[in-house]
């Protein structure tokens, strides 16, 4: 940066500057929408023209086909334009001996730490670009100590990345970019797959880098990350859709949800605010909460009663609804109304079984239980039946223990596990129990196997011995419920060809096929972009309306608030909250905020005081006009 | 189906043997376990253990622990002493059960071909415990250099080796993920025959093999973004370096063994 300052001071010459940049995958089906792009998506890009200056720090949006991982791919010469130029750092990058020397200065991080990790110890990883890079082994030890020091990883230098957690892992794969000392810092979407506190702590370090002078270009989904940016890119089908600071981008509103993205939340509820009160129309379309905070509540001040308000009845959330930890089936006294029940159970992976063994052998080891460590100990809740359950809890809390339990993948070491009525334990009713529960993995499209879309859904429906007629009807109810049309084209199509998204809707359909009253959800958002959340979340609808109880393992606190009847939270192998929404964000239990409670609670600490503090955007903005009715009414 | 991966455990320690040259730790380890061959006296195997014990007591790695990794060949121990014990039939007799008779030579053998096979796996454990991934696979590297010249790229192998240890605890994960999936859409791998069995395996076999794939595609990627372009110009973090005043004192205990050992040996006691 300091070399060209005499040269070109209006104009200094940028980091990356792409010229009407084309670039298509040879014989790639048309780009899909709405699901995680792992691995080579067919993203197109046709005519793509950005200049990043020194330093800058800009955030690339986009539904998923849009184009943003070719974008980021092609800037460090992992990919080379068909047409058009690519230069970075005053570098063209036209071949793979050019794409060699930009990646030397050009450092990328990728969505999926564990296949970014070379070896199982975490500065040796770290050590891998320099060692690559042909940095003297001196220097060597010397970066990897700052590098780590950087993302706050030093203490874990010697450990294994498997035993770390995702968020911790993402960090070390971050070290292991800034040890090659790179000008740029190329990010894909490395918060996709990590909960809250590892999405935080992937933006402090970002936020670190950025007084460095480093330039950073992110691809994310998550809005909050592109409100830090410098600058906004959106694109849109291979072209440049939006370019401008997130200020200006995010001021146009609703229109982007057209462009296959999510507003911010407090954008979200400026724009809801406007579309239905004259009262707020004009409030600023800013994405900072404080700002709209600051903005909605001089607005109510200026309504006349806003000044007699202050000691409304129920002005603070409802902390007398005690959330009950640990007490099966809270505010349900029909015993039976519950569709999965874990009464005091247990579990130690020290102790675990194979699964086929019987329950005596278990039992025998009791005694020595109290010395195991423990994944669960003493978890007691109830699902009820026809509702839906969100099972929150920080990394490492026993989730997914907990979902391995209760589909009869794993045995308590004490206490028991029943769905339907069901003991788990119980082998004599295994496959009775088996028709009782389905689950829907995290990445649903790993478990497609069959030659066929229609064999891999029918693969359920068969272990259950339905005739080949009956098999059909649940294949095609299957498909329609997840929004394929079961054309005879698609069902002898071979799962593998289909796009990422039809991939994962093929899938589910497999777990649906089965009619189970009873349905786990395994992080059904993460990696999913805007419009494939939507999906889900009308599928989720749907599967209600139907009846079936479901639980859902879920890291996002708005999802929880907007979609679940009740909530458990655990918390070191135990559950320290079960409850309602409600009961359970105001007891402070939960690992996170939605972020309309937190809009309330901004707004209260500006005198704006709501009789009971909304969960949702929706009912936020309602609370919203309510009051200021009721206040001009009086 | 919990798959246990215990390849590779490195302990983390500061120990007078992490210290020592990873290529000094592995010719000594090949060099231990071939001298085994000559461990067939009591004296000898006294020679033996002590080596061992000595070496695992400069190792500081948890007795539990090390013991731990040699737990998974427990009940192979213990089959082939038995066979020994009963089917060895020299020397004199010197119990009987029933219609069963031990013999001298039986319990010998039972004894000395069981406790040399248990320090042959005790020094591929510490060797294993005390050496990092990296360490390990520069000393392998450094080992098959002279085979450079007949085209394998040894840099590459040790490489491609380190790599496949540590792909090996996401694939388990997701081997489990699978199993899971599967499992709860009614597959059933109990009590069938080999063809049935087989075909039942296709659920779980064609996934796995697809992540696979996929994780080696995306390392791939990753590691070229890392600019990994082959062995060539690339420097070490870890130089391998013999520090005479760190390592040669355990070159010299080791080299002191084998010629007392193969004294012993030669003198037939």
């Amino acid at each position: 940066m300091d070399m060209q300052t005499d040269t070109a001071q209006t104009a200094p010459r940028p980091a990356i500057a792409l010229r009407n940049v084309c670039f298509s995958y040879p014989g790639a089906p048309a780009p899909e929408e709405g699901t995680a792009c792992v691995g080579n998506c067919a993203e197109a890009l046709a005519g793509v023209t950005l200049t990043i200056a020194p330093g800058e720090h800009v955030c690339v949006l986009g539904a998923n086909g849009s184009g943003k991982s070719t974008l980021i791919q092609l800037i460090n010469g992992l990919l080379t334009p068909t047409e058009g130029t690519v230069e970075v750092l005053g570098q063209p990058v036209t071949n793979a001996h050019d794409a060699a020397a930009v990646r030397r200065r050009c450092a990328m991080v990728f969505q999926r730490p564990e296949d970014q990790m070379v070896t199982s110890i975490v500065a040796d990883d770290v050590a891998f670009g320099p060692e690559n890079l042909g940095v003297p082994a001196a220097e060597i030890a010397d970066r990897v100590d700052r590098a780590l020091a950087a993302v706050r990883m030093s203490a874990y230098a010697q450990a294994d990345p498997t035993d770390l957690s995702g968020g911790q892992r993402q960090r070390v794969a971050i070290a292991g970019a800034l040890a090659m000392e790179p000008e740029i810092l190329l990010l894909d979407e490395p918060g996709a797959f990590l909960d809250d506190a590892g999405k935080q702590d992937v933006r402090r370090i970002i936020e670190d880098l950025r007084g460095q002078g480093i330039t950073i270009v992110h691809v994310t989904h998550d809005m909050e990350d592109a409100l830090a940016a410098d600058r906004v890119v959106v694109l849109d089908r291979g072209l440049i859709a939006r370019n401008g600071t997130p200020a200006e981008v995010f001021a146009e509103g609703g229109t982007l949800r057209h462009l296959g993205l999510e507003l911010p939340f407090a954008a979200a509820l400026a724009e809801e605010l406007g579309r239905r009160s004259p009262v707020f129309a004009g409030l600023p379309h800013t994405a900072d909460t404080e700002e709209l905070a600051r903005a909605v509540a001089e607005r109510m001040h200026a309504s006349p009663r806003q000044n007699a308000a202050p000691e409304q009845p129920g002005a603070s959330p409802r902390n007398s609804a005690p959330a009950t930890a640990g007490s099966p089936a809270a505010g349900s006294n029909a015993t039976d109304a519950a569709a999965v029940r874990l009464s005091h159970v247990s579990f130690s992976y020290a102790a675990d079984r194979p699964t086929r063994r019987r329950r005596g052998l278990i039992r025998r080891r009791d005694a020595a239980q109290a010395e195991l460590p423990l994944a669960l100990s003493d978890v007691s809740f109830a699902v009820p039946t026809g509702s839906l359950t969100a099972l929150i809890g920080r990394t490492g809390a026993g989730k997914s223990t907990t979902v391995e339990l209760v589909c009869a993948l794993k045995y308590p070491l004490t206490g028991s596990v029943a769905v339907g009525g069901i003991d788990t334990a119980d082998r004599a009713r295994r496959r009775l129990l088996r028709a009782q529960i389905g689950y829907a993995s995290q990445f649903p499209a790993r478990q497609l196997f069959a030659e066929t879309v229609f064999d891999d859904v029918a693969f359920g429906p068969r272990n259950l011995g339905l005739t080949e007629d009956e098999v059909r009807a649940r294949v095609h109810d299957a498909l329609a419920l997840v929004g394929l049309e079961p054309a005879p084209a698609l069902l002898a199509r071979s799962p593998f060809t289909l796009s990422g998204g039809q991939q994962r809707s093929v899938a589910l359909a497999g777990v649906l096929a089965l009619k189970t009253p009873v349905l786990v959800l395994d992080e059904p958002m993460a990696g999913l972009d805007p419009r494939g959340q939507a999906r889900m979340r009308v599928l989720i609808e749907r599967l209600r309306a139907h009846g079936t109880t479901l639980l859902m393992v879920t890291h996002n606190m708005d999802d929880v608030a907007e979609l679940a009847d009740r909530v458990v939270v655990l918390e070191g192998g135990r559950v320290v909250a079960n409850g309602t929404p409600r009961e359970v964000f105001s007891s402070g239990a939960a690992p996170g905020t939605p972020a309309a409670l937190a809009l309330s609670r901004t707004l209260a600490a500006h005198g704006v005081r709501l009789p009971e503090y909304p969960l949702t955007g929706t009912d936020l903005a309602r609370a919203l006009i309510e009051e200021m009715d009721r206040g001009t009414s009086r | 189906m919990a798959l246990r991966v215990s390849i590779g455990q490195y302990y983390t320690a500061n120990s007078p043997l992490h210290r020592v040259d990873p290529r000094a730790k592995l010719v000594a380890t090949i060099a231990f376990m071939v001298s085994c061959l000559m461990v067939q006296s009591p004296a000898t195997l006294a020679v033996a253990l002590i080596a061992v014990g000595a070496v695992a007591a400069a190792s500081r790695v948890p007795a539990g622990r090390l013991l731990a990794q040699v737990r998974p060949l427990a009940i192979f121990l213990a089959v082939t002493s038995l066979i020994n014990l009963f089917f060895i039939q020299t020397g004199n007799i010197v119990a009987t059960l029933g219609p069963i008779a031990l013999h001298a030579g039986g319990v010998e053998a039972a004894v000395l071909y069981t406790v040399r096979f248990f320090l042959l796996l005790v020094a591929g454990s510490l060797l294993m415990l005390t050496t990092t991934p990296v360490g390990l696979t520069d000393a392998l590297a450094w080992l098959l250099g002279p085979l450079e010249r007949l085209g394998v790229s040894a840099g590459e192998t040790a490489l491609i080796i380190s790599i496949a240890l540590g792909l090996v605890p996401a694939l388990s994960q997701e081997a489990r993920d699978i199993v899971a999936a599967q499992t709860a859409r009614g597959a059933d791998l109990e009590g069938k025959g080999p063809i049935a069995y087989a075909r039942a395996c296709a659920p779980l076999l064609v996934p796995l093999f697809t992540s696979a794939l996929r994780h080696a595609e995306n390392l791939g990627r990753a590691m070229e973004a890392r600019c990994y372009t082959g062995p060539a110009g690339r420097t070490h973090y870890h130089e391998l370096r013999f520090v005479v005043r760190r390592d040669a004192p355990f070159a010299l205990l080791a080299a002191a063994y084998l010629v007392t050992l193969a004294a012993l040996f030669a003198l037939g006691i």
